[in-house]
């Protein structure tokens, strides 16, 4: 009888743990995405200070029907009370024409390439095999379909993209900008796991209070 | 510039988003912009000024623009209900500022699937007392403790 109500006790205190665990965890994520984002419009706000305001506007976006470059990918499988499981996981820059092509050891192979264009943008070919500039590499994308397009290559192209409805000269401040948007959305996914951790605690916890109330 | 057609693996789901320009353009950046070929976006650009100008007219008794603020609050809903009925959507995201504007309905969201998100923007930063996640882990604690006190 006293080990039941011992396990009964347990049970709910697992259960608050798990609550404030996933909480604190859930705050320390929005932490870290302030700051990414913070980060993200102060290099968004030096690139507009120097391209211009018309450069950087909403005005040119890019209207024409087409995909997103960066996708979540969704884990149907019910968490349950194993609160670890993640339900979304980031798919970055995977191309339509190779969606499968995206991995989260590619991820951050495509992050430090991104840290080395961004530290230097004249630098780009990451064999040190030819320099050139990045603006070079829109007009020379046709030869680059030629080579087997590894995940590399794919996410640079990607990104040149994204970049380049802001025109093809673009300010390094706005690369900075992309890489930090892109951190937080990394951080952001986190915080979308995190919040379903939350969301499962507190469902057990309600449903365990309810029945103890009846 | 992105003549790609638009084929997707099997689970994979779109980003939406409410905010100010600056966090859009920033996202979009990042890859996350969607046109379908109905030129439906899957993102809603909340003017700054008018958030501003929303946030004075609030406070005020009369407003000569109470047209302009009704649609666009109106728009905000609008274009919450949709993102959070498309199958194709898995997170909304949505500036805490404009989450508060239709508090009622961000609060009144209890599904998983598209999971919401308030995040910061430019000049509000992000408050965890008013995030709908953490208000009815709150709301749970407090009710639990009242009951507590009457036992």
């Amino acid at each position: 009888m006293v080990s039941g109500e011992n396990s009964e006790i347990q049970s709910s205190d697992k259960i608050v743990l798990e609550l404030m665990d996933s909480m604190d965890s859930y705050l320390l994520f929005m932490n870290s995405l302030s700051s990414s984002l913070r980060e993200g419009w102060l290099e968004l706000a030096s690139a507009r200070h120097s391209m211009g305001a018309s450069r950087i506007s909403s005005a040119l976006f890019d209207l024409k029907s087409h995909s997103a470059a960066t996708t979540l990918q969704l884990n149907h499988q019910d968490a349950g009370p194993k609160s670890e499981e993640s339900h979304f996981s980031l798919c970055k820059w995977a191309s339509s024409e190779s969606p499968k092509s995206c991995s989260e050891e590619a991820k951050f192979e495509e992050d430090k390439l991104l840290q080395k264009k961004s530290n230097s943008p004249k630098v780009l070919n990451q064999d040190g095999s030819s320099n050139s500039e990045v603006q070079e590499e829109v007009s020379e994308a046709p030869e680059a379909t030629e080579s087997p397009c590894t995940v590399e290559d794919q996410a640079r192209k990607e990104r040149l993209k994204s970049l380049s409805m802001f025109g093809v000269l673009v300010c390094p401040k706005l690369r900075a900008a992309q890489s930090s948007f892109e951190t937080a959305l990394e951080t952001l996914v986190e915080v979308a796991n995190k919040r379903a951790d939350l969301l499962n605690a507190y469902d057990q916890m309600r449903e365990k209070k309810e029945s103890t109330t009846k | 510039m992105a003549n790609r057609a638009p084929v997707r693996t099997n689970n994979s789901a779109l980003i939406a988003m409410i905010a100010d320009e600056d966090t859009i353009t920033g996202f979009l950046l990042a890859g996350v912009g969607n046109v379908d070929l109905r030129r439906k976006t899957n993102y809603l650009i909340v003017d700054s000024s008018l958030m501003a100008h929303v946030a004075a007219v609030v406070n005020t008794d009369f407003s000569p623009d109470e047209v302009v603020l009704e649609t666009t609050v109106k728009q905000i809903e609008d274009a919450f209900k949709e993102f959070t009925t498309r199958e194709d959507i898995a997170i909304v995201l949505i500036s805490q500022y404009v989450a508060n504007m239709i508090r009622f309905l961000v609060d009144s969201y209890n599904k998983p699937i598209p999971a919401i998100l308030e995040i910061p923007s430019k000049d509000h930063p992000y408050d965890p007392a008013h995030d709908s996640v953490l208000s009815r882990v709150k709301y749970l604690f407090s009710a639990e403790s009242v009951a507590g006190d009457r036992r």
